[in-house]
């Protein structure tokens, strides 16, 4: 009987509270697009918001410099990052001994663990002052961001693209290789085809990364809320600008609804990538 | 052999070049953090008039928050995962929990800060503090437990608890004694990883829980972290010695992280060992 009584309890307290995990979540999504409700239902909310000023005082709230921030500093980074992963998720997984590939995987997982703020604070010292002197200009730039941006997605693009290159089964290099094929070709024709869905995958939790990044990004990038002329000028993205504003503008105000529609268009941004990359999900 | 392998020495190359920069990452931590790196600056608090001081109080701050954090989402994830993996028999991928789990997982940190910041702070009024940051932690924390309980309940054979059903187990002490310790090293290691990525969190720290240490701690008084601190010294702060301040605070953070991972790994491979 007391069996049953704690089997019974048991189904009840996973279910209740995997009620109030799912509950939560869609609570979460619900908060930014209430929070966000009084701007987008405004008239003319869309072009209001896609304007390219953004002024406080004049009660101007155009967010389209923070998106083309978020999207200039996230693809200049995946463009840096990406050859660089790719080329050492290609040495670590063949051409390394085989007795090193699980200690420099490990290393690489290792890496992906330290704090982004890690690397804003190497940025600040070391990319900062490159930028300037290579291209005038305080420093505080796209640009600066994107690369210490880069160099923070390395570790994690280089493990997920090993671990693919490493689930293509090694019958098939060897087949490719038995034919005749040396191991250039193989790389490029077998290799990396197969590994494609993962690789895309891996892709994806990069670019999701990237745009989710606030403070590597925050440090370097100069906090401007002007439209960026150009790499080298200073800007803000999404997140930076939802960092230093939050507790500027206290909810109920013009400024924290804006504010939510900068949060919305992130989790808007991150579901898409979650549902591509469901797309390409391998069967595990 | 050495033929048809230019790509590949070229990769080689192109890595080799990449390990330097981050390895000039590294070391640029270690050559300006390490002199900072005593026992004083370890157990002493902040002091920005004079410059130098210590982290004593960022050290106690991140281990309760983080800590505090872990310890309640932890059980709550695996009985999320227990749900999904034990109760409907298996895992949906694509149902309802399923999705909500992957798009909370992908929400930005300083989202999650902002909206911890508005329900805790300015509806429940609760101070910037130790106790609205670890919300913040755990709100964050939440879907990564689910995710790491999953894989790891995931990877317990099914025959064992076939086996342990048909002695005529009940289901939950088949969870409990059967699935549960088979699965125990995979978990120590997800707990390892969510506290070392925890332990690095910043951006929704600074909304939740301010950018200040008090003379008299409490939950409820403002709860610098560590990693929080990095990013004060080198934007906000005013201190003459910032630069070796956040440098030896950084290496003191990555080796915090470093041993939490070696040690639940260590633990882990143990658990692994005791259980074959």
């Amino acid at each position: 009987m007391r069996e049953r009584w704690r089997e019974m309890m048991m189904t009840r307290l996973t279910w209740a509270l995997s009620g109030a995990f799912v509950i939560m979540g869609l609570g979460l999504m619900a908060s930014v697009l209430v929070g966000s409700w009084p701007i987008l239902m405004a008239p003319h909310s869309l072009g209001r918001l896609l304007s390219p000023l953004w002024d406080p005082l004049q009660g101007q709230w155009g967010i389209l410099p923070f998106i083309v921030g978020s999207s200039v500093v996230t693809l200049l980074a995946l463009c840096l990052a990406v050859p660089f992963a790719l080329a050492s998720a290609i040495s670590v997984s063949r051409m390394l001994p085989p007795v090193v590939r699980p200690h420099a995987t490990r290393v690489l997982a290792a890496l992906t663990a330290i704090p982004s703020v890690v690397f804003g604070w190497w940025g600040l010292q070391m990319v900062v002052p490159v930028v300037r002197n290579l291209g005038g200009g305080s420093g505080f730039s796209l640009l600066a961001a994107a690369i210490v941006l880069a160099v923070m997605l390395w570790p994690t693009l280089s493990f997920l693209f090993a671990e693919a290159l490493q689930s293509v089964s090694p019958s098939y290099v060897d087949a490719s290789l038995a034919l005749g094929a040396t191991p250039d070709q193989t790389l490029v024709r077998i290799l990396i085809p197969c590994a494609m869905p993962q690789l895309i995958n891996a892709f994806l939790v990069a670019v999701a990364r990237g745009l989710g990044e606030t403070m590597a990004v925050q440090m370097v990038i100069g906090g401007q809320v002007a439209m960026p002329q150009g790499l080298l000028s200073p800007g803000a993205t999404l997140t930076t600008q939802l960092l230093t504003d939050a507790a500027l503008y206290p909810p109920g105000t013009r400024g924290h609804a804006a504010l939510d529609v900068m949060a919305l268009a992130l989790v808007a941004a991150m579901a898409i990538l979650v549902r591509i990359s469901a797309r390409w999900r391998v069967g595990t | 052999m050495n033929q048809g392998r230019v790509l590949h020495w070229f990769a080689l190359l192109v890595a080799l070049g990449a390990a330097i920069v981050f390895l000039g990452l590294l070391t640029d931590t270690i050559r300006e953090g390490l002199p900072h790196l005593t026992w004083q600056f370890l157990t002493t608090a902040p002091d920005e008039r004079r410059g130098g001081g210590g982290i004593a109080p960022e050290i106690v701050n991140t281990v309760v928050m983080v800590g505090g954090a872990l310890l309640v989402t932890a059980p709550l994830g695996l009985v999320v995962a227990i749900y999904q993996a034990e109760w409907q028999g298996r895992v949906h991928d694509g149902g309802v929990i399923d999705q909500v789990r992957a798009t909370w997982l992908s929400v930005p940190s300083v989202v999650v800060g902002f909206i911890v910041y508005r329900v805790a702070v300015a509806w429940w009024h609760w101070p910037l503090s130790l106790a609205t940051g670890g919300l913040a932690l755990a709100v964050m924390n939440w879907p990564v437990m689910v995710t790491v309980s999953i894989s790891a309940l995931k990877r317990v054979p099914h025959a064992y608890r076939e086996a342990s059903l048909a002695l005529g187990a009940t289901r939950f002490d088949t969870v409990r004694r059967v699935v549960l310790p088979a699965a125990l090293a995979e978990l120590i290691d997800g707990w390892g990883w969510a506290l070392a990525r925890l332990a690095g969190e910043s951006a929704a720290l600074i909304i939740t829980a301010g950018i200040n240490v008090s003379a008299h701690w409490s939950v409820w008084g403002p709860g610098e972290t560590l990693a929080v601190y990095i990013w004060y010294v080198r934007t906000e702060g005013v201190g003459a010695d910032a630069g070796g301040v956040a440098a030896a605070t950084a290496l003191t953070l990555m080796m915090f992280i470093a041993v939490t991972l070696w040690l639940s790994g260590r633990l882990a491979d143990w658990r692994r060992r005791a259980g074959h």
